[in-house]
């Protein structure tokens, strides 16, 4: 007799095909592995920049600079994006996979082009760095790894869709997808259009490195970054999709409006891809208008997405709260949140050190004007490791604290390090991307081996101000770092050689199960009328979420104060046309 | 009967196309103008503002370029530091800068409030133009001249860092731009390096 | 957690109530097409345009 093709979850009800969760969990494991020569190489790179170490030599430094690149936002992230379009296409939906043959040949495509990817840069057959700026050149095999790479990944996203045609059609779900599918859409869109690009650029490049073509430097560039800055943007919508859920399973979070957060999303899929064109604001190839409309992801209609997210996201925990009784004053639904439970904390520092310090920075250096007193300096890292670190990277370890028991039905090993494991990354990575983002306005250039510049015709003295700063990129870092080995020692053990999950008693704290599985954040029978109750208008704009609002308000004057003091910085320079 | 209050894991039930609360429609009309705003505020700088990346941009052959460059020193070669020729143009000319690896070529005089076209292109890899402490960046690409207006706006001995990795040599790749505030006296290589520095 | 599919409800659910919004929103091909499409004209091709249709320099 064979194996039943489901489970159903005793904690969800939901129906979880059997080869899509193992699919889950081999994706989530390798994302884990890349983390980890990520990490690794992370350390390797903040003790060379910061100057009074400079650990490794100048080759190795920009070889491991790459590995960091491609390990990290590529392999760790797509892989564990991977597992997140498996979950949302089966499980979250009672569905079942539609063709799971083909989707461990994607995997198998996926692992064995990224181990040719790994192998090419640290046999210093490819030190083109992440981008590898053609004319800059590589050994064949290191873009045909990189090509493999993005068959299965772009294969899987056709399974991904393949699978919701299917389970509309067998009606295992009743009415719309729910927002975190929706969101898992969003991404999957994004990444096709990604790997599209990355298909037309990689392709010639490859063949370029045969000698059988020529690529224009300049439409590599193009081109290449409608790969390079679309993956992160597939990394934006499925950590939005996580906070959604992420909030639902830890403090119940509602979804305050349907159509306002699938508008969001939609934005998304339009509109987030364009602003590829904000790391060739400076370059000669295109003109202003392209450069304006591009960057301004059409009017900042894509950023209007982000604020709507960054506003639902909290509302709806707020909103949760309150329904489950956290009334009192502005802010008990916050302070009284489990902040224990490591998904909750790495979901909130999630969502503000990405909305305070990667948006806000993001659209400054992504103005085209701005640009030019921010390209290529240490603002453009400082930038992003707020983005997809901080935010989508803390996201996805927290979604992990709960993958372990749901899908691994494991208990979470080093439960007391799990718990702290967000605090540690989250501070870590704030005084990283605050030290880097400020040295960065100094001038401080990146990819960049020595500012003592001790081999150089001419001098070059930075402010000993930045030596200070590049010391605490380094401490950040080295925080961040822990935090991430923490994340890696807790998965790793959970995974392999951790206690199996057992029977959980609903209302009984249990180490190594987040609380969100022993004390599920349900909602009363009434909760409509308590619901009806605080949107009632006589309650007025502060009826349903006014601890969110007054923390909007704040995100919007800190971006309205960053914005136009980076527009004063710039009229300082010299006149420019 | 089920409620309709749902999480972001359920399926919402039924018509979920509904108006807003208030708050989230404030919010979103706030977040709409700010957008508009930062749209604007683009087009608004090239009209009023006075930096902007729009420059003159050309293709050009890499080698031809180099040539040019080669002419441009020839014709206005004041001195040399260290080797790398010193290059006063007059104001109001077509001023020519070549990077390469690992060097840019040549260091340039110019005066201050005079205007220029900057030529900016590689002679073969990318490039980073950053122009230290006043930290002006730019792309600088093989196979395309990006000839910027410029306008300097204070006197000094500054720096240009190569921030776009270009290889080995990368970090030490370091050009000079020298900008006087007015006409030199007598413009000389030992006025020119004395003004500039021990190194 | 409670059960994310609960049983279907007799009284609402009707197809015919639906507004257009939310059956647009629905199709997800929909906004696969139209994502495609935005960004291969208005980054990708526009982007190719400018750099192809680029006078050479006269180096003056």
């Amino acid at each position: 007799m064979t194996a039943p093709a489901f489970r159903t979850c005793p904690f969800t009800s939901l129906k979880v095909d059997r080869h899509a969760e193992m699919l889950i969990r081999a994706n989530a494991v390798v994302s884990v592995v890349a983390l980890l020569v990520g990490a690794v190489a992370a350390v390797m790179l903040v003790l060379t920049r910061w100057q009074a170490v400079h650990l490794l030599p100048a080759v190795w430094f920009y070889r491991i600079l790459g590995v960091h690149g491609m390990s990290m936002l590529i392999f760790f992230i797509i892989f564990f994006e991977m597992a997140v379009l498996y979950f949302a296409s089966t499980a979250l939906l009672n569905a079942r996979l539609v063709v799971p043959k083909l989707a461990w040949a994607c995997f198998g495509l996926m692992v064995i082009g990224a181990v040719m990817v790994e192998w090419m840069m640290w046999a210093g057959k490819a030190d083109v760095l992440f981008t590898s700026y053609v004319p800059l050149r590589a050994h064949p095999l290191f873009y045909l790894g990189i090509i493999l790479f993005a068959v299965g990944a772009l294969l899987v996203t056709v399974i991904f869709f393949a699978n919701l045609v299917v389970a509309k059609r067998e009606k295992t779900y009743e009415g719309s997808l729910p927002l975190v599918a929706y969101g898992a859409v969003a991404a999957a869109i994004i990444a096709i259009i990604t790997l599209l690009h990355g298909a037309a650029i990689y392709i010639p490049t490859f063949l370029w490195s045969l000698d059988l073509m020529e690529v224009d430097p300049q439409v590599y560039r193009m081109v290449w970054w409608g790969l390079g800055h679309s993956s992160q943007q597939i990394n934006v919508a499925a950590m939005v999709s996580v906070w959604y859920m992420l909030g639902a399973l830890t403090v119940g979070a509602v979804v305050l409006n349907e159509k306002i957060s699938r508008s969001a999303f939609v934005l998304y899929v339009l509109f987030i891809s364009m602003a590829s064109a904000h790391h060739l604001l400076v370059d000669p190839g295109m003109g202003p208008a392209w450069k304006i409309v591009n960057t301004s992801y059409f009017m900042y209609m894509a950023v209007l997405a982000s604020m709507i997210h960054g506003f639902t996201v909290p509302a709806g925990m707020e909103l949760g709260q309150r329904l489950r009784g956290y009334t009192n004053g502005m802010f008990e639904w916050l302070r009284k949140a489990p902040w224990g439970d490591p998904g909750f904390s790495a979901l909130v520092f999630s969502v503000v050190v990405f909305g305070f310090v990667g948006g806000i920075t993001g659209v400054a250096i992504g103005t085209e004007q701005i640009n030019i007193i921010a390209h290529n300096t240490l603002r453009v890292p400082g930038h992003f490791h707020a983005t997809v670190v901080s935010g989508t990277a803390l996201a996805f370890m927290g979604v992990t604290y709960y993958v372990i028991p749901l899908i691994f039905r494991k208990k979470v090993a080093f439960w007391g390090m799990a718990k702290m494991q967000p605090y540690v990354f989250a501070i870590g990575m704030f005084i990283f991307t605050m030290s880097m983002t400020f040295a960065g306005s100094f001038g401080v250039p990146r990819r960049h081996w020595d500012i003592s510049f001790s081999n150089a015709p001419f001098d070059v003295q930075f402010s000993p101000a930045v030596d200070v700063l590049l010391a605490f990129v380094a401490i950040g870092g080295l925080l961040a770092a822990t935090g991430a080995f923490m994340f890696i020692a807790i998965a790793v053990k959970s995974v392999f050689l951790g206690e199996p999950l057992g029977e959980v008693t609903r209302g009984r704290a249990m180490a190594g199960v987040p609380q969100g599985l022993t004390h599920p954040p349900t909602h009363a029978p009434n909760v409509d009328e308590l619901n009806a109750a605080l949107h009632h208008p006589s309650r007025g704009i502060f009826g349903v979420a006014p601890g969110t609002l007054a923390l909007a308000g704040v995100f919007l004057l800190a971006f309205v104060l960053y914005y136009f003091v980076n527009w004063k910085v710039l009229s300082f320079v010299w006149k420019i046309g | 009967m089920t409620p309709e209050t749902h999480t972001g894991l359920q399926s919402p039930r039924g018509v979920w196309w509904k108006p807003a609360h208030k708050a989230e429609k404030v919010w979103v009309a706030i977040a709409f103008g700010w957008c508009m705003v930062l749209f604007a505020m683009m087009p608004l700088w090239h009209l009023k503002g006075g930096q902007n990346p729009s420059g003159i941009r050309r293709k050009v052959d890499p080698e031809a370029f180099f040539q040019r460059t080669q002419e441009f020193i020839a014709q206005y070669q004041i001195g040399d530091d260290r080797g790398m020729p010193i290059v006063a143009p007059p104001a109001g000319s077509d001023v020519y800068l070549t990077a390469m690896a690992f060097q840019w070529t040549p260091i340039l005089q110019l005066e201050k409030d005079k205007e220029y076209v900057l030529h900016l292109s590689s002679r073969d890899v990318n490039h980073g133009f950053s122009l230290y402490p006043l930290n002006i960046n730019f792309q600088v690409v093989p196979g395309y001249d990006y000839g910027l207006r410029v306008k300097p706006t204070e006197a000094g001995d500054f720096r240009i860092i190569c921030n776009e990795f270009c290889g080995i040599g990368h970090h030490i790749m370091v050009g000079r731009v020298i900008v006087l505030d007015g006409a030199p006296q007598a413009a000389t290589a030992e006025t020119a390096v004395v003004a500039g520095g021990d190194r | 957690m409670a059960s994310p599919h609960p049983p279907p409800d007799p009284q609402g659910d009707a197809q015919q109530d639906v507004p257009l919004g939310q059956r647009l929103f629905d199709n997800v091909f929909l906004w696969l097409v139209a994502g495609i499409a935005v960004m291969a004209i208005v980054y990708t091709g526009w982007g190719l345009y400018e750099i192809l249709s680029m006078p050479p320099a006269t180096l003056p």
